[in-house]
């Protein structure tokens, strides 16, 4: 029994070594190759200096050598973090710093679009590309040197940690969420049993590396012994070459964000035809509009259909197998019920287990749910706690945030959350970390973010700020600022510049008034849509 | 009828002040390859089409909308110069 990520990998490797692990970008890895180079990179990482429990950066845009450098560095005994490689240099490097990662997986381009405070704070690199400046002990092409045949021998058990994948925060700085082995496998073999994902599975992997959803299309690909097709960035942004591409490769597994596969059925003309090697469609990360839902399942009659529920914390902790029959009278998807080996429960602000159809905060408890946050030990605190119904020895459990109700069709359906987290695209993003980048801003006196819900993308994000000098700074140069601070997702689309925000009696900004301004209609993005969404705040 | 310099730095503007200096990126080549970096994202897309064809008069059809036919400022040019011909 696997208790390691990578022992899915050398189990596949034994049994399937010339079969197609992993493809992306033209190129493709078979399992015995990919099983020796990440042997070879482990053993390039332990001469770099990387030690058991010690934080590796990978950073460059998806490619054969993502998967080879995850098995790599688990196999060194270290730990993975994925790093948005379209993320601004300043993030990028509070990640660096945040979590101590000395020694960066990279390619040219990225290196460059380092800080120097950042590149100071390396000990190195190491280049996927040929390295060009002389630099070869630390490209790629110096795997060779190093056995291939085994990895360097590291005593490893399932609880020690696998990677580390950042979230937005709403201090203002992304929080690590540290993952164990133990926490993904958990999750990896509830999905190898409910999928029944096997050697003759084609998978695809739309989300981005930093993104859990990633962890099924990987790890499940290796655990089965199937083929795992990398989706870039630069392919999902065209529905029609995305379909085509779905068709070609024969995918039969199909996981992402609902919006990617609403984007599929505006703009790819998708027909049954298009998706009859799809078996399973699933999705997660943020609701799926019934309408669009009920079109999918009416296109992909092949297919099974499932949404996937869980924060990062906890891979995936409910599900619900959409039924065909209940489609057309379903008013809302639920999430379902939880995964083999977890529990979920609702609680109310008392503090009681809630009844049936009273709503309360899911809490989860279980060996997916993860350790909390790295070196944030208070956050970790409040969103990891002591399972108080369990009062014989100590649990943890964690709580999503996320405000649930059991209805009496023995499902959990989302009702909202319990602070200002919000979904656009599936990116979890924090507005309090999109304020405090504004407010970071010299010339800012307050600023408010608001998400303004959008069929298509869930959300989209505007924003309102007062300038300590009114007409010194303008919504343009304030999208730059936030440019270098933040992810491109979480840059807001508007930004309304006034003299003052609204405010309640109690002098606290009005959000409710704000938002009730913003309600206006916000175009849905489409061919039809070339107006700019209307300014909220008429000046 | 637009001539064809017209066009590109038609485009190149467009491209400029809708997606890239949001994004903190001031000045582009026509080379660049825009969806690499985020400069356009998968909403971006669409209302670079629309833009397109208001502003060319033309129809670009949702099979066209390639990496191909989208990837720079040069592609975006031959794309329209192309439609404007037919």
């Amino acid at each position: 029994m696997a208790y390691l990520l990578q022992q899915l990998l050398s189990k596949s490797a034994r049994a399937y070594p010339e079969k197609m692990a992993v493809w992306a970008r033209g190129m493709s890895i078979a399992y015995r190759e990919l099983e020796e180079q990440s042997n070879q990179l482990a053993h390039l990482l332990r001469k770099r200096g990387v030690k058991k429990g010690d934080r590796v950066g990978l950073f460059f845009p998806k490619c054969v050598q993502s998967v080879v450098s995850m098995l790599g560095v688990l196999k060194a005994g270290g730990v993975y973090v994925p790093l948005d490689p379209q993320a601004p240099a300043d993030r990028v490097g509070y990640i660096i710093e945040n979590c101590g990662i000395r020694v960066l997986i990279t390619n040219h381009e990225k290196r460059q679009a380092l800080s120097s405070e950042t590149s100071s704070a390396l000990e190195c690199c190491i280049l996927i590309d040929e390295s060009g400046n002389g630099d070869a002990a630390n490209s790629w092409s110096a795997l060779s040197e190093f056995p291939a045949d085994h990895a360097p021998q590291v005593s490893l058990i399932e609880t020690d940690l696998a990677y580390i994948l950042y979230t937005s925060g709403s201090t203002g700085r992304p929080k690590g969420v540290m993952l164990s082995h133990q926490n993904a496998l958990t999750f990896v073999e509830w999905c190898a049993e409910e999928f029944k994902v096997n050697c003759n599975d084609q998978l695809s992997n739309h989300a981005p590396l930093h993104f859990d959803l990633s962890v099924f299309d990987i790890y499940n690909t290796l655990e089965a012994g199937a083929t795992v097709y990398l989706i870039t960035e630069e392919l999902a942004l065209f529905p029609t070459s995305l379909a085509n591409f779905i068709e070609s490769k024969g995918i039969t597994i199909w996981y992402s964000v609902p919006s990617a596969l609403m984007l599929l059925l505006l703009h790819a003309h998708l027909t049954p035809e298009k998706l009859k090697s799809v078996r399973t469609i699933l999705f997660a990360g943020e609701v799926f509009p019934m309408k669009y839902l009920r079109q999918l399942a009416d296109i992909s009659q092949n297919s099974e259909l499932y949404n996937l529920y869980g924060p990062t914390e906890t891979n995936v902790c409910t599900y619900y197998k959409i039924e065909r029959e209940r489609l057309s009278t379903l008013e809302k998807l639920p999430i379902g019920i939880a995964c083999a080996n977890t529990e979920a429960f609702a609680v109310t602000p008392d503090g009681r287990l809630a009844a049936q159809g009273e709503p309360g905060e899911l809490y989860v408890r279980g060996p997916s749910v993860t350790y909390g946050y790295w070196a944030d030990s208070d956050k970790t605190r409040t969103m990891v706690v002591p399972n108080q119904f369990q009062p014989h020895f100590e649990e943890k459990m964690y709580r999503t945030g996320d405000i649930v109700m059991l209805s009496d069709d023995g499902n959990y359906y989302f009702q909202g959350r319990r602070d200002s987290m919000i979904k656009s695209r599936g990116y979890r993003i924090e507005l309090g970390e999109i304020e405090s980048a504004l407010l970071s801003h010299p010339g800012v006196r307050e600023a408010a973010v608001l998400a303004v819900p959008d069929e298509v993308m869930g959300n989209r994000i505007r924003a309102v700020v007062a300038a300590h000098v009114p007409d010194s700074i303008t919504a343009l140069e304030l999208q730059q600022y936030c440019a270098s601070r933040v992810p491109k997702y979480m840059i807001p689309e508007l930004i309304d510049l006034c003299e003052e925000l609204p405010k309640t009696s109690t002098g606290k900004i009005d959000r409710v008034k704000l938002a009730q301004s913003a309600r206006g209609p916000l175009q849905i993005p489409g061919r039809a849509t070339t107006a700019r969404p209307q300014p909220f705040l008429q000046q | 009828m637009i001539e064809a310099a017209e066009v590109k730095d038609r485009i190149r503007e467009y491209v400029r002040e809708e997606f890239a200096k949001s994004k903190g990126i001031n000045e582009i080549t026509d080379q660049e390859v825009l969806t690499k970096n985020g400069i356009i994202d998968s909403m971006g897309i669409f209302r670079l089409v629309a833009f397109l064809e208001e502003t060319f008069n033309v129809r670009i059809g949702d099979e066209e909308i390639t990496h191909d036919n989208l990837e720079s400022v040069d592609a975006i040019e031959r794309l329209v110069i192309t439609k404007t011909k037919k």
